[in-house]
Protein backbone atom coordinates (compact mmCIF):
# COMPACT_ATOMS: atom_id res chain seq x y z
CA UNK A 1 0.00 0.00 0.00
CA UNK A 2 2.77 2.59 0.70
CA UNK A 3 5.80 0.36 -1.34
CA UNK A 4 6.91 2.94 -3.31
CA UNK A 5 6.27 5.71 -1.55
CA UNK A 6 8.76 4.70 2.06
CA UNK A 7 11.33 3.00 -0.26
CA UNK A 8 11.19 6.11 -2.76
CA UNK A 9 12.17 8.17 0.41
CA UNK A 10 14.46 5.66 1.96
CA UNK A 11 16.80 6.03 -0.79
CA UNK A 12 16.93 9.63 -0.22
CA UNK A 13 17.38 9.65 3.28
CA UNK A 14 17.63 7.48 6.50
CA UNK A 15 14.77 6.58 8.24
CA UNK A 16 14.15 4.15 11.26
CA UNK A 17 11.49 1.81 11.43
CA UNK A 18 9.78 3.83 13.79
CA UNK A 19 9.88 7.05 11.74
CA UNK A 20 8.31 5.15 9.10
CA UNK A 21 5.71 3.38 11.58
CA UNK A 22 5.50 7.57 12.85
CA UNK A 23 4.94 8.89 9.22
CA UNK A 24 2.72 6.09 8.01
CA UNK A 25 -0.27 7.13 11.00
CA UNK A 26 -0.50 10.30 8.91
CA UNK A 27 -1.24 8.79 5.26
CA UNK A 28 -4.38 8.41 3.33
CA UNK A 29 -4.69 5.38 1.42
CA UNK A 30 -6.81 6.18 -1.65
CA UNK A 31 -7.93 3.83 -4.58
CA UNK A 32 -9.11 6.25 -7.38
CA UNK A 33 -10.65 4.73 -10.88
CA UNK A 34 -9.74 6.15 -14.58
CA UNK A 35 -11.61 9.39 -15.36
CA UNK A 36 -12.35 10.03 -11.96
CA UNK A 37 -11.31 13.65 -10.14
CA UNK A 38 -9.39 13.57 -7.39
CA UNK A 39 -9.59 17.79 -7.37
CA UNK A 40 -11.74 20.18 -9.52
CA UNK A 41 -10.69 23.75 -10.36
CA UNK A 42 -12.47 26.13 -7.76
CA UNK A 43 -11.99 23.61 -4.90
CA UNK A 44 -9.32 23.71 -2.09
CA UNK A 45 -6.25 21.18 -2.95
CA UNK A 46 -6.56 19.68 0.24
CA UNK A 47 -3.66 17.11 -0.55
CA UNK A 48 -0.90 16.52 -2.82
CA UNK A 49 -0.87 12.61 -4.01
CA UNK A 50 1.45 10.45 -4.22
CA UNK A 51 1.39 7.66 -7.02
CA UNK A 52 1.58 4.12 -6.45
CA UNK A 53 -0.02 2.87 -8.86
CA UNK A 54 -1.44 4.41 -11.93
CA UNK A 55 -1.55 7.58 -13.92
CA UNK A 56 -3.08 11.06 -13.22
CA UNK A 57 -2.45 14.08 -14.78
CA UNK A 58 -3.13 17.90 -13.78
CA UNK A 59 -4.88 20.66 -16.96
CA UNK A 60 -6.34 23.73 -16.72
CA UNK A 61 -9.15 24.66 -19.48
CA UNK A 62 -9.20 28.56 -21.00
CA UNK A 63 -11.87 30.84 -21.57
CA UNK A 64 -12.59 28.63 -24.95
CA UNK A 65 -13.00 25.11 -23.28
CA UNK A 66 -9.47 23.98 -23.96
CA UNK A 67 -7.64 21.77 -21.90
CA UNK A 68 -3.66 22.47 -21.37
CA UNK A 69 -2.14 19.48 -19.34
CA UNK A 70 0.55 21.08 -16.83
CA UNK A 71 2.15 17.59 -15.64
CA UNK A 72 1.57 13.97 -15.81
CA UNK A 73 2.06 11.74 -12.70
CA UNK A 74 3.12 8.35 -13.21
CA UNK A 75 4.26 5.46 -10.08
CA UNK A 76 6.75 7.68 -7.97
CA UNK A 77 5.27 11.41 -8.82
CA UNK A 78 3.66 13.33 -6.53
CA UNK A 79 0.70 15.74 -8.22
CA UNK A 80 -1.30 18.52 -6.62
CA UNK A 81 -2.83 22.07 -7.29
CA UNK A 82 0.99 23.09 -5.38
CA UNK A 83 -0.40 26.78 -5.06
CA UNK A 84 -3.76 26.23 -3.66
CA UNK A 85 -2.42 23.34 -1.63
CA UNK A 86 0.15 25.77 0.00
CA UNK A 87 -2.09 29.11 0.37
CA UNK A 88 -5.12 27.44 0.72
CA UNK A 89 -7.02 29.41 -2.49
CA UNK A 90 -9.62 27.69 -4.27
CA UNK A 91 -7.53 25.33 -7.36
CA UNK A 92 -6.84 26.65 -10.91
CA UNK A 93 -6.09 22.84 -12.07
CA UNK A 94 -8.14 19.95 -12.22
CA UNK A 95 -6.84 16.39 -11.89
CA UNK A 96 -7.98 13.05 -12.78
CA UNK A 97 -6.94 9.46 -13.22
CA UNK A 98 -5.89 7.98 -16.60
CA UNK A 99 -5.89 4.69 -15.12
CA UNK A 100 -7.14 2.92 -12.33
CA UNK A 101 -4.78 4.20 -10.10
CA UNK A 102 -3.62 4.11 -6.14
CA UNK A 103 -2.48 6.92 -4.13
CA UNK A 104 -1.13 7.76 -0.92
CA UNK A 105 -2.98 11.32 0.10
CA UNK A 106 -0.99 13.45 2.45
CA UNK A 107 -2.61 17.25 3.78
CA UNK A 108 -1.02 19.87 4.65
CA UNK A 109 -1.17 19.68 8.17
CA UNK A 110 -0.14 16.95 8.67
CA UNK A 111 2.63 17.36 6.29
CA UNK A 112 3.68 20.28 9.12
CA UNK A 113 3.40 17.63 12.05
CA UNK A 114 5.95 14.85 10.22
CA UNK A 115 8.00 17.80 9.32
CA UNK A 116 8.44 18.90 12.93
CA UNK A 117 8.85 15.42 13.86
CA UNK A 118 11.31 13.88 11.44
CA UNK A 119 14.00 16.45 10.43
CA UNK A 120 15.06 13.45 7.77
CA UNK A 121 11.81 14.08 6.16
CA UNK A 122 12.57 17.51 5.72
CA UNK A 123 15.23 16.77 3.92
CA UNK A 124 13.42 14.64 1.59
CA UNK A 125 10.88 17.47 0.87
CA UNK A 126 13.63 19.31 0.22
CA UNK A 127 15.45 17.10 -2.31
CA UNK A 128 11.52 16.62 -3.50
CA UNK A 129 11.62 20.34 -4.32
CA UNK A 130 15.04 20.86 -6.17
CA UNK A 131 14.06 17.92 -8.51
CA UNK A 132 10.54 19.79 -9.10
CA UNK A 133 12.16 23.33 -9.86
CA UNK A 134 14.62 21.67 -11.82
CA UNK A 135 12.40 19.81 -14.19
CA UNK A 136 10.09 23.22 -14.00
CA UNK A 137 13.26 24.89 -15.23
CA UNK A 138 13.81 22.60 -17.63
CA UNK A 139 10.47 22.82 -19.00
CA UNK A 140 10.74 26.24 -19.42
CA UNK A 141 13.65 25.91 -21.08
CA UNK A 142 12.77 23.11 -23.30
CA UNK A 143 9.20 25.31 -24.69
CA UNK A 144 11.43 28.49 -25.14
CA UNK A 145 14.37 27.62 -26.91
CA UNK A 146 14.25 23.60 -28.10
CA UNK A 147 12.95 22.64 -31.55
CA UNK A 148 9.23 20.18 -31.31
CA UNK A 149 11.36 17.26 -32.15
CA UNK A 150 13.61 18.09 -29.56
CA UNK A 151 11.20 18.77 -27.07
CA UNK A 152 9.14 15.63 -28.00
CA UNK A 153 12.25 13.62 -27.43
CA UNK A 154 12.85 15.28 -23.81
CA UNK A 155 9.51 14.45 -23.06
CA UNK A 156 9.84 10.66 -24.10
CA UNK A 157 12.90 10.51 -22.15
CA UNK A 158 11.26 12.63 -18.71
CA UNK A 159 8.14 9.69 -19.04
CA UNK A 160 9.18 7.07 -20.21
CA UNK A 161 5.83 5.12 -20.13
CA UNK A 162 4.75 8.21 -21.78
CA UNK A 163 3.33 7.16 -25.10
CA UNK A 164 2.38 3.64 -24.52
CA UNK A 165 -0.21 5.37 -21.50
CA UNK A 166 -1.32 8.43 -22.82
CA UNK A 167 -3.22 9.31 -25.62
CA UNK A 168 -1.52 11.18 -28.28
CA UNK A 169 -3.99 14.36 -27.82
CA UNK A 170 -2.95 14.69 -24.05
CA UNK A 171 0.58 14.60 -24.92
CA UNK A 172 -0.05 17.56 -27.66
CA UNK A 173 -2.38 19.29 -25.17
CA UNK A 174 1.19 19.07 -22.48
CA UNK A 175 2.93 20.34 -25.34
CA UNK A 176 0.94 23.41 -26.07
CA UNK A 177 0.57 21.81 -29.89
CA UNK A 178 -2.35 20.31 -32.13
CA UNK A 179 -2.99 16.76 -31.85
CA UNK A 180 -2.14 17.74 -36.13
CA UNK A 181 1.07 19.01 -35.50
CA UNK A 182 2.44 16.72 -32.87
CA UNK A 183 1.32 13.75 -35.71
CA UNK A 184 3.95 15.90 -37.90
CA UNK A 185 6.60 15.96 -34.88
CA UNK A 186 6.15 12.23 -34.93
CA UNK A 187 6.68 11.35 -38.29
CA UNK A 188 9.80 13.87 -38.81
CA UNK A 189 11.38 12.02 -35.94
CA UNK A 190 10.45 8.74 -37.62
CA UNK A 191 12.10 9.39 -40.96
CA UNK A 192 15.26 10.30 -39.59
CA UNK A 193 15.52 7.03 -37.78
CA UNK A 194 14.78 5.12 -40.90
CA UNK B 1 -17.47 21.29 -3.13
CA UNK B 2 -17.34 20.43 -6.74
CA UNK B 3 -15.07 17.80 -6.76
CA UNK B 4 -17.01 14.69 -6.33
CA UNK B 5 -16.61 12.43 -3.17
CA UNK B 6 -16.57 8.93 -2.64
CA UNK B 7 -18.61 7.14 0.54
CA UNK B 8 -18.97 3.88 1.55
CA UNK B 9 -21.88 2.53 2.99
CA UNK B 10 -21.29 -0.58 5.10
CA UNK B 11 -24.51 -2.60 6.17
CA UNK B 12 -26.01 -0.47 3.05
CA UNK B 13 -29.25 -3.53 2.91
CA UNK B 14 -29.99 -2.71 6.91
CA UNK B 15 -32.94 -0.15 7.63
CA UNK B 16 -30.37 2.65 8.97
CA UNK B 17 -27.90 1.84 5.88
CA UNK B 18 -30.36 1.45 3.25
CA UNK B 19 -32.10 4.64 4.06
CA UNK B 20 -28.66 7.00 4.14
CA UNK B 21 -27.91 5.60 0.63
CA UNK B 22 -30.76 6.49 -0.52
CA UNK B 23 -31.10 9.80 1.08
CA UNK B 24 -27.40 10.44 -0.23
CA UNK B 25 -27.72 9.66 -3.66
CA UNK B 26 -29.02 12.78 -5.08
CA UNK B 27 -26.03 14.57 -3.96
CA UNK B 28 -23.01 14.82 -5.74
CA UNK B 29 -21.24 11.34 -4.35
CA UNK B 30 -20.36 8.72 -5.67
CA UNK B 31 -21.94 5.84 -3.45
CA UNK B 32 -20.10 2.93 -3.13
CA UNK B 33 -22.76 0.01 -1.05
CA UNK B 34 -21.35 -3.16 1.16
CA UNK B 35 -23.52 -5.78 2.44
CA UNK B 36 -23.02 -9.30 3.43
CA UNK B 37 -26.56 -10.00 2.03
CA UNK B 38 -25.71 -9.96 -2.00
CA UNK B 39 -29.48 -10.51 -3.13
CA UNK B 40 -30.46 -7.75 -0.95
CA UNK B 41 -27.90 -5.51 -2.64
CA UNK B 42 -28.87 -6.02 -6.05
CA UNK B 43 -31.81 -5.05 -4.91
CA UNK B 44 -31.29 -1.68 -2.90
CA UNK B 45 -28.97 -0.65 -6.29
CA UNK B 46 -31.76 -1.10 -8.67
CA UNK B 47 -34.21 0.79 -6.09
CA UNK B 48 -31.75 3.36 -5.69
CA UNK B 49 -31.04 3.83 -9.86
CA UNK B 50 -35.00 3.76 -10.34
CA UNK B 51 -35.31 6.21 -7.65
CA UNK B 52 -32.56 8.46 -8.83
CA UNK B 53 -31.56 7.87 -12.39
CA UNK B 54 -28.52 10.19 -12.31
CA UNK B 55 -27.41 8.40 -9.31
CA UNK B 56 -23.66 7.54 -8.85
CA UNK B 57 -24.34 4.07 -7.02
CA UNK B 58 -22.17 1.18 -7.85
CA UNK B 59 -21.79 -2.18 -5.06
CA UNK B 60 -18.67 -3.65 -3.85
CA UNK B 61 -18.33 -6.90 -2.69
CA UNK B 62 -15.33 -6.43 -0.60
CA UNK B 63 -15.61 -3.64 2.06
CA UNK B 64 -11.90 -3.23 2.63
CA UNK B 65 -11.86 -2.44 -1.03
CA UNK B 66 -15.25 -0.10 -0.64
CA UNK B 67 -13.15 1.86 2.35
CA UNK B 68 -10.01 1.97 0.23
CA UNK B 69 -11.81 3.72 -2.57
CA UNK B 70 -13.84 5.91 -0.33
CA UNK B 71 -13.12 9.83 1.15
CA UNK B 72 -16.07 8.95 3.88
CA UNK B 73 -16.82 5.81 5.31
CA UNK B 74 -19.99 5.33 6.91
CA UNK B 75 -20.50 2.80 9.64
CA UNK B 76 -24.18 1.69 9.25
CA UNK B 77 -23.39 -1.66 11.26
CA UNK B 78 -24.90 -2.48 15.02
CA UNK B 79 -22.49 -1.76 17.86
CA UNK B 80 -22.07 -5.47 18.10
CA UNK B 81 -20.25 -5.77 14.79
CA UNK B 82 -17.91 -2.43 15.17
CA UNK B 83 -14.80 -4.48 16.51
CA UNK B 84 -15.12 -6.79 13.40
CA UNK B 85 -15.59 -4.32 11.07
CA UNK B 86 -13.35 -1.71 12.76
CA UNK B 87 -10.63 -4.66 12.55
CA UNK B 88 -11.43 -5.63 8.68
CA UNK B 89 -10.96 -1.70 7.62
CA UNK B 90 -8.40 -0.23 9.38
CA UNK B 91 -5.79 -0.13 7.72
CA UNK B 92 -7.58 1.90 4.80
CA UNK B 93 -9.56 3.86 6.86
CA UNK B 94 -6.88 5.69 8.12
CA UNK B 95 -7.11 9.43 8.42
CA UNK B 96 -10.44 9.49 6.73
CA UNK B 97 -13.63 9.88 8.24
CA UNK B 98 -15.84 7.15 9.64
CA UNK B 99 -19.25 8.01 10.43
CA UNK B 100 -20.71 6.03 13.86
CA UNK B 101 -24.59 5.40 13.17
CA UNK B 102 -24.67 2.53 15.72
CA UNK B 103 -27.11 3.14 19.26
CA UNK B 104 -25.67 0.68 21.67
CA UNK B 105 -29.14 -0.39 22.24
CA UNK B 106 -29.92 -3.19 24.10
CA UNK B 107 -32.34 -6.05 23.15
CA UNK B 108 -35.56 -4.97 24.91
CA UNK B 109 -34.91 -0.96 23.62
CA UNK B 110 -35.09 -0.05 27.11
CA UNK B 111 -30.98 0.53 27.97
CA UNK B 112 -28.04 1.00 26.11
CA UNK B 113 -25.05 -1.57 26.38
CA UNK B 114 -22.26 0.84 27.03
CA UNK B 115 -21.36 2.30 30.09
CA UNK B 116 -22.05 5.75 31.58
CA UNK B 117 -18.49 6.82 30.62
CA UNK B 118 -18.33 6.33 26.80
CA UNK B 119 -20.26 6.06 23.71
CA UNK B 120 -20.58 3.31 20.91
CA UNK B 121 -18.86 6.21 18.85
CA UNK B 122 -16.05 6.53 21.11
CA UNK B 123 -15.43 3.21 21.19
CA UNK B 124 -15.31 2.96 17.67
CA UNK B 125 -12.79 5.64 17.70
CA UNK B 126 -10.74 3.41 19.77
CA UNK B 127 -10.53 0.67 17.74
CA UNK B 128 -9.78 2.89 14.54
CA UNK B 129 -7.31 5.46 16.38
CA UNK B 130 -5.89 7.25 13.16
CA UNK B 131 -9.71 7.29 11.63
CA UNK B 132 -11.82 10.54 12.14
CA UNK B 133 -14.95 9.40 14.10
CA UNK B 134 -17.84 11.50 13.56
CA UNK B 135 -21.10 10.39 15.61
CA UNK B 136 -24.13 11.18 12.77
CA UNK B 137 -27.38 10.14 11.62
CA UNK B 138 -28.12 8.32 14.81
CA UNK B 139 -30.96 10.43 16.54
CA UNK B 140 -33.53 9.98 14.25
CA UNK B 141 -35.94 6.59 12.52
CA UNK B 142 -35.10 4.85 9.15
CA UNK B 143 -38.14 6.06 8.49
CA UNK B 144 -37.79 9.90 8.79
CA UNK B 145 -35.17 9.97 5.81
CA UNK B 146 -38.55 9.65 3.72
CA UNK B 147 -39.85 12.43 4.86
CA UNK B 148 -37.38 14.16 7.16
CA UNK B 149 -40.11 17.18 7.89
CA UNK B 150 -42.35 16.18 10.77
CA UNK B 151 -45.33 18.59 11.51
CA UNK B 152 -44.09 21.29 9.60
CA UNK B 153 -40.59 21.26 10.75
CA UNK B 154 -37.25 20.40 9.62
CA UNK B 155 -36.05 17.18 12.05
CA UNK B 156 -32.56 18.15 13.27
CA UNK B 157 -29.85 15.24 12.97
CA UNK B 158 -26.72 15.91 15.79
CA UNK B 159 -23.24 15.63 14.61
CA UNK B 160 -20.15 15.01 16.83
CA UNK B 161 -16.56 14.86 16.77
CA UNK B 162 -13.22 16.16 17.38
CA UNK B 163 -12.11 17.41 13.98
CA UNK B 164 -13.23 20.32 12.89
CA UNK B 165 -12.93 19.75 8.64
CA UNK B 166 -14.40 16.38 9.17
CA UNK B 167 -17.48 17.96 11.31
CA UNK B 168 -18.01 20.38 8.00
CA UNK B 169 -17.71 17.54 5.31
CA UNK B 170 -20.47 15.53 7.89
CA UNK B 171 -22.77 18.59 8.15
CA UNK B 172 -22.83 18.88 4.26
CA UNK B 173 -24.19 14.88 4.20
CA UNK B 174 -26.76 15.65 6.83
CA UNK B 175 -27.59 18.76 4.82
CA UNK B 176 -27.99 16.38 1.55
CA UNK B 177 -30.09 13.69 3.30
CA UNK B 178 -32.60 16.68 4.21
CA UNK B 179 -32.11 17.20 7.96
CA UNK B 180 -31.11 19.80 9.55
CA UNK B 181 -27.65 19.62 10.62
CA UNK B 182 -26.37 20.71 14.37
CA UNK B 183 -23.21 20.28 15.25
CA UNK B 184 -23.39 19.15 18.79
CA UNK B 185 -19.73 19.33 20.19
CA UNK B 186 -16.66 16.79 20.53
CA UNK B 187 -16.87 13.07 20.32
CA UNK B 188 -17.50 12.84 23.83
CA UNK B 189 -21.19 14.52 23.21
CA UNK B 190 -22.21 10.90 21.16
CA UNK B 191 -23.02 9.64 25.03
CA UNK B 192 -25.73 12.36 25.00
CA UNK B 193 -26.90 11.50 21.40
CA UNK B 194 -27.04 7.89 22.09
CA UNK B 195 -29.22 8.83 24.84
CA UNK B 196 -31.14 10.81 23.00
CA UNK B 197 -31.75 7.89 21.02
CA UNK B 198 -32.81 5.82 23.25
CA UNK B 199 -35.46 8.11 24.86
CA UNK B 200 -36.85 8.50 21.13
CA UNK B 201 -37.20 4.93 20.77
CA UNK B 202 -38.94 4.28 24.01
CA UNK B 203 -41.51 7.13 23.88
CA UNK B 204 -41.94 6.21 19.65
CA UNK B 205 -42.94 2.53 21.84
CA UNK B 206 -45.16 4.22 24.43
CA UNK B 207 -47.01 6.68 22.77
CA UNK B 208 -46.72 4.50 19.24
CA UNK B 209 -45.20 7.41 17.32
CA UNK B 210 -45.03 4.23 14.25
CA UNK B 211 -41.06 5.16 14.03
CA UNK B 212 -41.59 8.47 12.43
CA UNK B 213 -39.89 10.78 15.16
CA UNK B 214 -37.22 13.56 15.86
CA UNK B 215 -36.03 15.83 17.43
CA UNK B 216 -36.07 19.20 16.78
CA UNK B 217 -34.39 22.25 19.25
CA UNK B 218 -36.46 24.94 19.49
CA UNK B 219 -34.88 28.62 20.24
CA UNK B 220 -35.04 32.31 19.23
Amino acid sequence: MYELFFKNMTEKVKLTRDQQQMIRQYLVPKKIRKNQYLLQEGDVAKYAAFVEKGALRAYSVDEKGTEHIIQFAFEGWTISDMYSYMTGEPATYNIDALEDSELVLLNKSAQEEILQRVPEYEEYIRLQLTGAFMSMQKRITSMLSLTLEERYIQLTQLYPSLVQRVPQRMIASYMGLTPETLSRVRRKIKERWE
Amino acid sequence: MRTKQTIAVLGATGKMGSAIAKSLSKGNYRILLFSRDNTKLGRLKRELRNAVPQADVVSVDCSYNACWEADVIIAAVPYSAEKEVADTIREVANQKIVISVANPVNNNGDALLTPLNTSAAEELQKLLPNSKVIKAFNTMFAADFNQPEIDGKQVDAFIAGNDDDALEIVRDLVQTAGFNPVIAGDLSLSRVLEHMQLLLIRLSIKHNYNRLAGWKILHH
